[in-house]
C-alpha cells in the first residue's frame, strides 16, 4: 500500500518565517535606500592632506605597517570620477590593501572643476599639477624615486607626464584600464565622431562638460546596466551584505563630476579624433609626448568585459613604451570591478600588490 | 521526507537560477539591440543636432540671462566665475609665498613637513616571495 505523505508542517512553518524575515528586510533596505538613510561611509582610510591647489589635493594615507616599501605608490585618478572608487569602503579598498601590504600610499584627487576652471587644459595637469604633487611626495618620503598607478584617464596623464619627462624618476608604472587606441573606443569614439559631434560649440556654449552629461555618455554605453542592476537589487535586498555593496557603487557612478572644457576639447580633438596617443605624435604645451622615452617597468592591467575601456583600445599600452620589462595582464570583470568591489580583493590587488613589490625595494 | 524537502528547495533553487540567467541573457540582447542602434551613423547625426540644439539653447539662455540680471544690477554667472578666477589666483600666489618660505626653511635646516609625515616607518620591507624565504 503506498503510504499517503503528510505535508511537514514544521519545514512549512520554518519556510514561511525565512520568506516573512526576508520581506521585513526587503522592506527596511528598500526604506534606507529611498529615504537615503545610513548612507554607507566611502574613503575612510586615514589620511593626511599634504598638498591642495584650487581643487587639487594630494592625500599621504597613514601607513598601516611598521616597515614600507622604499618606494612610495601615487594613484592617479582619472578626471571625469570621483578618486574614493580606489579606497570605496571597509574592506573594499584598494588603497587599504596596499598599505596593509606594506606600500607607503599617495593620492591624487583632481576635485571638482568649478566654472573658471573651464580653462584647464591636459597641459595644467600633466606639466604642471602632476609635478608639484610629486614632488611632494618626494619631500614627504625623503625618497627620489616613486611608482605611478594611473586608473582610466589616470594612466593617460601617467603615460603623458613619463612621455615628456624622460628624466623623471619614475620607478614602475602600472596603467589600469588605460584606453591608448581610441580607434578601439567602439561607441564612444561613434558617439564623438567630428561628422556628427561638434566640440567646439559645445564647449565654448556651456564651459565644463555638465556632469550628467558625462552620466549619460557612459549609461549610453550599456542602457540595460541601470534597469538591470535595480531588477538585481530587488531581487537581493533582504541581503545586507548585496545591498551595502550595491549602495556604495550606486553611490560613486552617480556622483560624477563635469569635466573641464578645455581638456575635454583635447580629450576629444586630439585623442579622440586624431588617436594622436597611440601615433605618438601628441604636444602638449608644444612639446612631444614620447611615449617610447618611458623606460621604467611597466604592467598593464585590463578588464576583459571592459565596456567603457574596452581591450581594443587598452591593449596596445605597453607596445607605446620603451620599457624591455613590460607586462599586460588581462582580468575578468568590468571597468569598475577590476579595481573595486569583491573580484578585485582576488584578481587585481593581489597582482598589483606582488608586481610593485618586487620592484619597490 | 527529507528527500521531498531538499527536491523542493532544489526546484526553487533552480526556478531562481533560470530566472536570474534569463535577466543576465535579456540584458545582454537588449545592449547588444541598443549598441547596434545606436552604433548606426542616423544616430550620430541624430545625437549630433540633439547636442547642436542644446548648445544654442544653453548659449542663448546663458546672454538672456545675463542681460536680465544686468538690468536688475544683479551679479551674473560670469562675475561670480571671475570672482572664483581672482580668488584662485590669489590661492595660487600665496601657495607660491608657502613654498619659498619651505624652501628657505630647508635650506636653514628647519624641518617643514607634517608632524604625521614624520613618523616615518622604515623604508626597508622586502616582499615575500618563496626565493627569499629560502635564502
Amino acid at each position: 500500500m503506498a503510504t499517503v505523505r503528510q505535508p511537514d508542517v514544521n519545514r512549512l512553518l520554518g519556510a514561511a518565517q525565512t520568506e516573512v524575515q526576508k520581506n521585513r528586510q526587503r522592506i527596511e533596505k528598500g526604506l534606507d535606500i529611498l529615504l537615503a538613510r545610513e548612507e554607507p561611509p566611502v574613503g575612510v582610510t586615514p589620511k593626511d592632506v599634504i598638498y591642495s591647489r584650487g581643487t587639487l589635493r594630494l592625500y599621504h594615507y597613514r601607513p598601516m605597517t611598521d616597515e614600507v616599501y622604499r618606494v612610495p605608490v601615487v594613484f592617479v585618478m582619472s578626471l571625469v570620477s570621483k578618486p574614493f572608487i580606489l579606497d570605496l569602503t571597509f574592506g573594499q579598498s584598494f588603497v587599504q590593501y596596499m598599505l596593509a601590504q606594506g606600500f607607503d600610499v599617495f593620492m591624487v584627487d583632481w576635485g571638482i572643476p568649478r566654472p573658471e576652471d573651464k580653462r584647464l587644459k591636459l597641459d595644467d595637469y600633466v606639466l604642471d599639477f602632476m609635478p608639484r604633487c610629486l614632488e611632494q611626495v618626494q619631500k614627504a618620503t625623503g625618497e627620489k624615486e616613486y611608482s605611478i598607478l594611473g586608473y582610466c584617464m589616470g594612466g593617460q596623464l601617467a603615460l603623458m607626464y613619463g612621455g615628456l619627462n624622460p628624466e623623471a624618476p619614475i620607478a614602475n608604472l602600472v596603467c589600469a584600464a588605460t584606453p591608448v587606441d581610441m580607434e578601439g573606443m567602439g561607441l564612444f569614439r561613434h558617439f564623438s565622431d567630428r561628422r556628427w559631434f561638434d566640440v567646439d560649440r559645445l564647449v565654448d556654449a556651456i564651459g565644463n562638460i555638465p556632469p550628467d552629461f558625462m552620466l549619460r555618455s557612459f549609461e549610453m554605453l550599456r542602457p540595460m546596466d541601470r534597469w538591470m542592476s535595480y531588477v538585481r537589487l530587488l531581487d537581493n535586498l533582504w541581503d545586507p551584505v548585496f545591498v551595502y555593496g550595491y549602495r556604495v557603487m550606486y553611490k560613486w557612478t552617480n556622483e560624477q563630476i563635469p569635466f573641464a572644457g578645455e581638456a575635454y576639447r583635447q580629450m576629444i580633438r586630439e585623442l579622440m579624433w586624431e588617436n594622436k596617443l597611440m601615433k605618438n605624435t601628441l604636444t602638449l604645451d608644444n612639446r612631444r609626448v614620447d611615449t617610447k622615452a618611458i623606460t621604467c617597468p611597466v604592467l598593464n592591467v585590463m578588464a576583459e568585459h571592459d565596456h567603457i575601456a574596452p581591450y581594443a583600445a587598452t591593449r596596445p599600452l605597453t607596445s607605446l613604451v620603451g620599457s624591455l620589462d613590460t607586462e599586460d595582464v588581462l582580468l575578468k570583470g568590468g571597468h569598475v570591478s577590476l579595481v573595486a568591489g569583491k573580484n578585485a580583493v582576488g584578481r587585481l590587488w593581489p597582482k598589483v600588490a606582488e608586481w610593485l613589490g618586487e620592484r619597490s625595494v | 521526507m527529507p528527500e521531498t524537502s531538499t527536491r523542493t528547495d532544489g526546484a526553487a533553487g533552480e526556478a531562481m537560477e533560470l530566472w536570474r540567467n534569463w535577466l543576465t541573457e535579456t540584458e545582454r540582447q537588449w545592449n547588444s539591440f541598443f549598441a547596434e542602434v545606436m552604433g548606426r551613423d542616423s544616430f550620430g547625426r541624430v545625437a549630433g543636432s540633439y547636442m547642436e540644439a542644446y548648445s544654442v539653447v544653453q548659449r542663448a539662455l546663458n546672454q538672456g540671462m545675463e542681460r536680465y540680471l544686468n538690468t536688475f544690477n544683479l551679479p551674473t554667472h560670469s562675475d561670480v566665475v571671475e570672482l572664483g578666477e581672482r580668488l584662485h589666483n590669489i590661492e595660487e600666489r600665496l601657495a607660491t609665498l608657502e613654498a619659498n618660505l619651505n624652501n628657505l626653511a630647508s635650506a636653514a635646516g628647519i624641518p617643514t613637513t607634517a608632524a604625521v609625515t614624520q613618523l616615518r616607518p622604515r623604508r626597508t620591507r622586502r616582499p615575500r616571495t618563496s626565493k627569499n624565504e629560502s635564502k
